[in-house]
């Protein structure tokens, strides 16, 4: 069994491998792969997605992108393979369904909204009788 | 020779620290000669390292290691602030220029704001200087010289990053002087019109560098990297990209209080973080406490004796924040709907899109710390940052208009009946003829929207067609400025959704297509130059009527051992045809060359937006003829 399962894993290595790093036919599908291929990081570089990096292992990733979409698979279910093998690393779209997930997309907006409240606080302290003035330059 | 400079240096100090006492002592004039006399010592110290690159003296450490004989002349000088000590010793010969320079221009009348500036300009500048010759000398020496160096760092060695770094450090540096003047203001709780006219013009003479420095840095990683992309949300571009935001914030921020005295501990606290975002940026990159394809001198000791500096300019600027900001004014009133509510957005709004930035460059490090590995990446800021600037632009032409106190209203429908039609032509258009998002479409719509808005406002104040030469460089200068940051959204969203990248494997004499042109590798052939030999490929490019040559090189560099991509760009006047040449593979029994290649839609858009805010900023500075008011 544990034979069969290496087999076919290397099997399915080499035709990653030596999958051209060439566009794929369909215009649609090929726009998703780089899509995706800018949003995932390449494991062996300092801070590029596997759309940039040179790298052997990127275009192995590359390949396997275009391999996925071509068979069908949706981008969560690409970024998913990706994120099992390599771990939420590779992602350069953090995922927002844990505590930190919260913290880190909810900071901004949550921030903003803050802000705009103190913004608000000001101005209203500030009505008094109040003369326009025109701005002469600027 | 090298001595000289050492011993200049460490006059240089001493008289800096000289600039400091007596200038929080009251004494504008003895601590503003210091201040000259200070700078003059410094740059004869800078000017010996440089002559050291440029006779190539390794029996300079500094030059053994960052330098080489065949290096171009260019390469060679530009190696003297392409390493950290010597960038260093930039650093404290702009933090120095620009207390001489600040002894020199600043007029405001008030002989102790001067002199306590300049005060606080000269000790920034003896932490600077310490920093410089006790933990970071580039004047050692090394015994026995070698015969050759080791070469500067290949990627380094191109026009544009020459030029980066001195344009960033006058940047950075620049906020110091803002940085000094905040507090001495703070020092004697008086932030009013006549400080802020003052801060204004530095807050400006910082704030044009460092746009030009941001602009080149991102023009080279286009075309040096091989990426075919300008902005990568990479944490280096992101260091230098929040004092950015912070000093835009300021500048209109310090507007208020020049005008209506408003805002003024708010433009303060701005003027000492721009000071305080710039070492950090500095922080981050050179600790290496992030990863990053940008960094080049990672030292973890160096970055605790930053971020000790850091600490403690930070501590003193926000502890004489906390004591002093209730005794600044409040200036005169005003209404949400207001110039002063609008600019209160605009600071909003800044404010909290650098604090997202900062948030997604330090969170894989907070994660790490708590045992998460993740990456933040273009997808974050993407859809966070860019709704929020999108948000605040595209109220930036209505507002404009508006009088301080309290604006007039009267005219919102046409605004909003305009601007409702521009969004609505552009996903016509987008929807139906260019089939592009709807995103991109409101994208264009809004760049459109920001450069007729500035156009309007322009001749909404002139009136006539012959006032508008007459119009105050300011007021040009904000047009410009607005018109540039127009183009430069247009520009970003047309690159961004309409890029095309694509991988070609093309054998000697093979042809093949992409993004439309067909492409035919003439040859590749061996070549050599100065310090480096590379492989060379010579392409034709053929769409249409138009035919192209392009040469993509890799080159190698043996003192460095480090191979570079040289790209090679064809303009076509509506975009970039970007070729860079990779590896070469068996394909199907036969060597062929891999190119990769995109086609860059208006990506001179980006640059040239940029690069006309800067020159609107450059307007701002030019000085107004002097009217009736005091």
């Amino acid at each position: 069994m544990r034979f069969l399962v290496i087999l076919l894993a290397s099997v399915f290595m080499m035709g990653a491998a030596c999958a051209e790093d060439v566009a794929l036919d369909n215009p649609n599908e090929e726009a998703r792969a780089q899509a995706l291929m800018r949003e995932l990081r390449c494991v062996a570089c300092e801070n590029e997605p596997i759309s940039q990096s040179s790298a052997p292992i990127a275009e192995d990733m590359r390949a396997r992108v275009r391999v996925m979409i071509e068979g069908g698979a949706s981008d969560t279910e690409v970024r998913n393979w990706f994120e099992d093998r390599y771990g939420e690393f590779v992602l350069f779209r953090p995922k927002s369904d844990s505590l930190s997930g919260w913290v880190l997309w909810g900071t901004p907006f949550a921030l903003l909204v803050f802000g705009g409240l103190i913004g608000l606080a000001v101005a209203r302290s500030r009505k008094a009788s109040v003369e326009p003035v025109r701005p002469e330059d600027i | 020779m090298i001595e000289l400079g050492h011993l200049a240096a460490f006059l240089s100090l001493a008289l800096a620290l000289a600039q400091g006492i007596y200038g929080l002592m009251g004494q504008r004039r003895i601590a503003g000669w210091a201040a000259m006399a200070a700078f003059g010592l410094m740059l004869i110290s800078f000017l010996t390292l440089v002559m050291a690159f440029v006779r190539s003296d390794f029996s300079v450490a500094l030059v053994a290691q960052h330098s080489h004989t065949l290096k171009p002349m260019l390469y060679k000088i530009s190696g003297a602030w392409g390493n950290h000590e010597g960038s260093m010793a930039l650093w404290c010969l702009v933090t120095l220029g620009f207390g001489a320079a600040g002894a020199v221009w600043m007029k405001t009348g008030r002989e102790k704001l001067e002199a306590r500036t300049l005060g606080i300009q000269g000790l920034l500048a003896v932490g600077a200087m310490s920093y410089l010759l006790f933990a970071s000398s580039p004047f050692l020496r090394l015994d026995p010289a070698p015969f050759q160096g080791a070469g500067l760092n290949p990627l380094l060695q191109d026009p544009a990053l020459s030029f980066h770094p001195p344009m960033l450090y006058l940047g950075y540096v620049g906020y110091s002087f803002v940085f000094a003047l905040a507090a001495a203001g703070m020092m004697e709780s008086r932030i009013d019109a006549v400080w802020a006219r003052e801060a204004r013009r530095w807050s400006l003479a910082a704030f044009v560098p460092l746009t030009i420095g941001i602009a080149l840095g991102s023009y080279w990683a286009y075309y040096e990297l091989g990426w075919g992309g300008w902005w990568f949300w990479d944490p280096v571009e992101n260091a230098s990209l929040m004092p950015w935001l912070i000093g835009a914030a300021l500048l209109h921020s310090v507007i208020v209080t020049e005008k209506r005295e408003g805002f003024s501990a708010w433009t303060a606290l701005l003027a000492v973080l721009a000071f305080l975002f710039s070492i950090m940026g500095a922080f981050l990159v050179r600790s290496g406490v992030l990863t990053s394809v940008h960094a080049f001198a990672v030292d973890p000791e160096r970055g605790a004796i930053l971020l000790f500096g850091l600490v403690l300019y930070g501590g003193f600027a926000l502890i004489l924040f906390a004591l002093r900001a209730y005794k600044l004014s409040g200036g005169k009133p005003w209404v949400l709907l207001s110039r002063e509510g609008a600019l209160m957005a605009n600071n909003i709004v800044l404010i909290v899109a650098t604090l997202t930035v900062l948030l997604g460059t330090l969170f894989p490090l907070m994660a790490e710390a708590a045992g998460k590995t993740i990456s933040v990446g273009e997808p974050y800021f993407r859809l966070t940052f860019t709704p929020m600037l999108a948000a605040l632009l595209v109220i930036l032409p209505v507002v404009q208009a508006w009088a301080w106190g309290k604006a007039d209203l009267s005219n919102w429908m046409k605004w909003a009946a305009g601007g409702i039609a521009l969004v609505l032509v552009f996903m016509a258009l987008g929807v139906g003829i260019w089939s592009i998002s709807l995103g991109a479409a409101f994208g264009l719509a809004l760049g459109v929207w920001l450069v007729f808005g500035a156009l309007y406002e322009l001749s909404r104040r002139a009136v006539t067609v012959k006032r508008v030469f007459k119009m105050p460089p300011r007021v040009w200068g904000m047009t410009l400025a607005h018109v540039g940051l127009g183009l430069f959204v247009i520009g970003a969203v047309v690159e961004t959704t309409g890029r095309y990248e694509t991988t070609v494997a093309l054998a000697e004499g093979g042809t093949g297509t992409a993004a439309g042109w067909t492409l035919t590798l003439d040859e590749v052939r061996a070549i050599e130059g100065p310090n480096w030999y590379a492989d060379r490929a010579v392409l034709t490019a053929v769409k249409g009527g138009t035919k192209a040559v392009l040469a993509p090189m890799k080159r190698y560099y043996p003192a460095a051992q480090m191979p570079t991509t040289e790209t090679a760009i064809h303009k076509t006047g509506t975009g970039d045809l970007y070729m860079a040449l990779g590896e070469q593979r068996i394909v199907d029994g036969e060597p062929r060359w891999v190119f990769r290649v995109y086609f860059n839609p208006l990506i001179d858009l980006v640059y040239f937006g940029v690069i006309l805010m800067a020159i609107g900023g450059g307007f701002c500075l030019w000085p107004r003829k002097r009217t009736k008011t005091a």
